[in-house]
């Protein structure tokens, strides 16, 4: 059964001090969270004591300010941030449409890069191979497709990024943003689509500022505010207070 | 440091099982530097046949104490090299893959193999190369060349280590990739790439015994020009690999989830 369960998560990260011959700058620029100093040493907490759990069917929506914590759960749960506190428990495939032009090499043909993008997604020669019409026929690129990334157009080029990011049937689905494509014709096919894996994923987890668009795709809302959680409650409860 | 190099493996076995990954993303990084040009990938066997022989050319003329020198120059070269990309690539290594780190779950290891993969892919060119001048330099192969064969594995081995360590020193501390490029453009006239040391004191002496990669060159090129083992070489690269390989799945396994933030 697929399901989400996060214990008394948090992630502190220390700002470090790169080792510079230039005047000391902070490492990097953190995005989110609470900066604290304690014996000279800077630490970011960008997530506190975070608990929570979805279970098959639930579709989340993250919303707080920038800077709350939003991306940074997101990338907790999908693995790329190992937490400092607390566990994360994820039963399911967990697949994530984060930055769904990474990867994409520009000599490459359409084909060829739709082989990389799947190897780099962990999909196999053979589930590569099965999806690969699909994926064609959804971007509309045409003869494009054995032509180099280089050569097409900035719709054509987000419309194979599109197609190939949205080619999976995940149990468990992290999104920053609902991602859409191309021209008014294709962003509409590209809504439908977005919409039947949101139907098919065991569970939703969407980061977004769009109230309305949570409203009608969520169930249940979490609310963080400087890494901390504010609220975790029924979208209509939300609705009510929100 | 039990528990950091439990996870090293970890990483470094999703990274093997992941393989089709660096192959490909190897293959096409190679691809991509030549595909405007006609030779394409073959420029690679041009330059270091360019580069080889201009030194022989220059080199011999004023040191000819050596009996084969086209071979000792051009086995001196395929070893410099392929150690001197590794070190100075290694260092920019996860500042390059900066989006994959932020955006993916993919393995450390992917990138380090990635890394190793395209060295090998320039200096099987580079192999070729050497082979062509060794004919032309009428060396003629004995089974002691299988120790030069044996060498290289050793320095294949050594390398993903050196690459990790090298790219955790580059996202840690930035400069060091300037620090790199200089030494090793200095460390190819302080090594004995094209120089014969002939057992004489002074600074010769000091950068020919004290210089780690003096023993690298040795393990691959003495089979050949002299027909011998160079058992203590190997004797002291073995222990840089193994020494090179703890250090490298400490970093790894400790550092491999921290590396995120510091890019």
């Amino acid at each position: 059964m697929v399901s989400i369960n996060v214990e008394n998560v948090g992630l502190v990260y220390r700002l470090r001090q790169k080792i510079s011959l230039a005047r000391k700058t902070p490492a990097v620029q953190h995005t989110g969270g609470r900066v604290s100093e304690a014996g000279g040493r800077k630490t970011v907490i960008a997530l506190e004591d975070l608990s929570f759990s979805l279970e098959a069917g639930d579709r989340l929506g993250l919303v707080g300010s920038n800077g709350a914590g939003k991306t940074t759960l997101l990338k907790v749960l999908y693995g790329i941030y190992e937490p400092t506190m607390g566990k994360v428990e994820m039963k399911g495939r967990v697949d994530a449409l984060f930055n769904i032009s990474l990867g994409f090499r520009k000599e490459a043909t359409g084909r060829r890069n739709i082989v990389l993008r799947g190897l780099i997604n962990g999909w196999s020669l053979d589930q590569i191979n099965d999806r690969m019409d699909a994926i064609i026929e959804f971007s509309e690129l045409g003869d494009f497709i054995d032509l180099p990334f280089k050569t097409y157009s900035q719709g054509m080029a987000a419309r194979l990024a599109f197609s190939v990011a949205t080619s999976l049937e995940p149990e468990i689905l992290l999104m920053d943003e609902w991602i859409g494509a191309g021209d008014a014709r294709f962003q509409e096919k590209a809504k439908r689509r977005m919409e039947e894996i949101a139907e098919k994923a065991g569970i939703i987890v969407l980061a977004s500022h769009n109230h309305g668009l949570l409203k009608r795709t969520c169930n249940k809302i979490l609310e963080l505010d400087k890494g901390r959680l504010k609220a975790f409650l029924p979208v209509d409860s939300w609705e009510e207070t929100g | 440091m039990i528990k950091a190099i439990g996870d090293a493996f970890s990483d470094i076995r999703s990274g093997f099982r992941l393989r089709r990954v660096w192959l490909a993303l190897a293959r096409e990084d190679i691809d991509d530097q030549h595909r405007r040009t006609r030779l394409g990938p073959l420029w690679l066997l041009v330059n270091y046949l360019a580069f080889a022989s201009i030194f022989i050319f220059l080199f011999h003329r004023g040191d000819s104490s050596q009996e084969s020198y086209a071979a000792y120059a051009a086995t001196g070269l395929l070893v410099w090299l392929f150690i001197s990309e590794i070190l100075t690539q290694a260092n920019t290594l996860f500042l390059r893959e900066e989006n994959f780190i932020k955006g993916t779950t993919l393995p450390i290891s992917v990138y380090v193999l990635r890394l190793t993969m395209q060295s090998v892919i320039r200096a099987a060119y580079a192999v070729a190369g050497c082979a062509v001048i060794l004919l032309l330099s009428g060396a003629v192969p004995t089974p002691v060349w299988l120790f030069s064969a044996l060498a290289l594995l050793l320095i294949l081995v050594a390398a993903p280590a050196t690459i990790i360590i090298f790219a955790f020193l580059g996202a840690y501390f930035p400069d060091s990739q300037f620090i790199v490029t200089n030494v090793m453009r200095l460390g190819m006239f302080l090594t004995p790439v094209f120089w014969v040391y002939s057992g004489q004191g002074g600074f010769r002496m000091a950068f020919y015994h004290w210089n780690p990669f003096t023993y690298f060159l040795e393990i691959f090129r003495i089979p050949i020009t002299d027909n011998t083992v160079p058992t203590q070489s190997f004797l002291i690269c073995g222990t840089v690999v193994l020494t090179l390989w703890l250090l490298a799945l400490v970093l790894l396994g400790r550092y491999r989830k921290q590396v995120v933030f510091v890019l």
